[in-house]
């Protein structure tokens, strides 16, 4: 069987592998696609705990429930409002947003 | 065997993500990332929790990438291709973040749970139901509103004028 370690190293790696890319995409849907990987590593986190530490109540498959949802939430306001952005800003570039400062 | 097809995930999963962060071609980052949670739906099935493995290909899969996959073809107008996709600070953001792993799993690895192994029977569906409509009902409840205000804040964003 595979200790839970593996589980969380798996998680550990896969939030990293997010941060990374939340970090040096220019493109903003290249950070929600980032975003998504990183809540999908605290979702493996849940269930992973909630099947080794506290099976008796399914609370980690509820929380990853909620995260589902939530995360199902905030991308689909994230697209509307890269949609749009684009339609002002005619780019999806961060380096091209400058609305502020104009 | 069972620990063969745990290797065989995981190595999906850190395979496809990998590709998701770093392709050019943003429509090729968004098929890796279905690829990368079909991967954890499946550590999900692994994990004995086969509803959270069909709920995660239902939204992510059928309704997230689906609609990641709309965005880009509505905004795809500039050559992909031949723009660079990373900033200019990426060497040094895989530096932080490879640090960061290093010091995430040095931290994981000397904790006594992390050598633990099963030996309890895993939740069932009824479980996640009565948990659902008993002690999580107000926050289940209130899911429903956020959903309902995302789609409402969806269509006035989204709306032309």
């Amino acid at each position: 069987m595979i200790p839970l370690g593996f589980f969380v190293f798996l998680s550990a790696f896969l939030f990293c592998v997010g941060i990374y890319g939340a970090l040096t995409r220019r493109n903003v849907i290249g950070i929600l696609i980032s975003i998504e990987l990183i809540l999908n590593a605290a979702n493996i986190n849940l269930v992973a705990f909630n099947k080794y530490l506290a099976p008796k109540d399914a609370l980690g498959q509820v929380f990853s429930l909620f995260v589902i949802a939530i995360a199902a939430a905030a991308s689909v306001v994230g697209l509307v409002l890269i949609i749009a952005i684009y339609r002002n800003a005619k780019t999806l570039f961060t380096d091209g947003f400058t609305l502020m400062k104009e | 065997m069972n620990e063969v097809m745990f290797y065989f995930i995981a190595a999906g999963v850190c395979i496809f993500s990998v590709l998701a962060v770093t392709q050019r071609d943003i429509f090729h980052c968004a098929l890796w990332l279905a690829m990368t949670l079909l991967s954890v739906a499946g550590i999900y099935f692994y994990l004995d929790a086969p509803f959270l493995g069909v709920v995660q290909i239902l939204v992510y899969i059928g309704g997230i990438i689906t609609l990641f996959v709309f965005a880009i073809k509505l905004t795809a107008h500039i050559g992909y291709k031949s723009i660079r996709q990373t900033s200019k600070q990426w060497a040094i953001a895989a530096f932080i973040t490879t640090i960061l792993l290093c010091i995430l799993i040095r931290v994981f690895a000397t904790n006594p749970w992390s050598k633990m192994v099963l030996n309890v029977a895993p939740a069932s569906m009824t479980q996640i139901g009565n948990s659902l409509m008993t002690n999580y009902a107000v926050p289940f409840e209130f899911m429903s509103v956020i959903l309902l205000a995302a789609m409402v804040g969806a269509i006035v964003i989204g709306k032309d004028k």
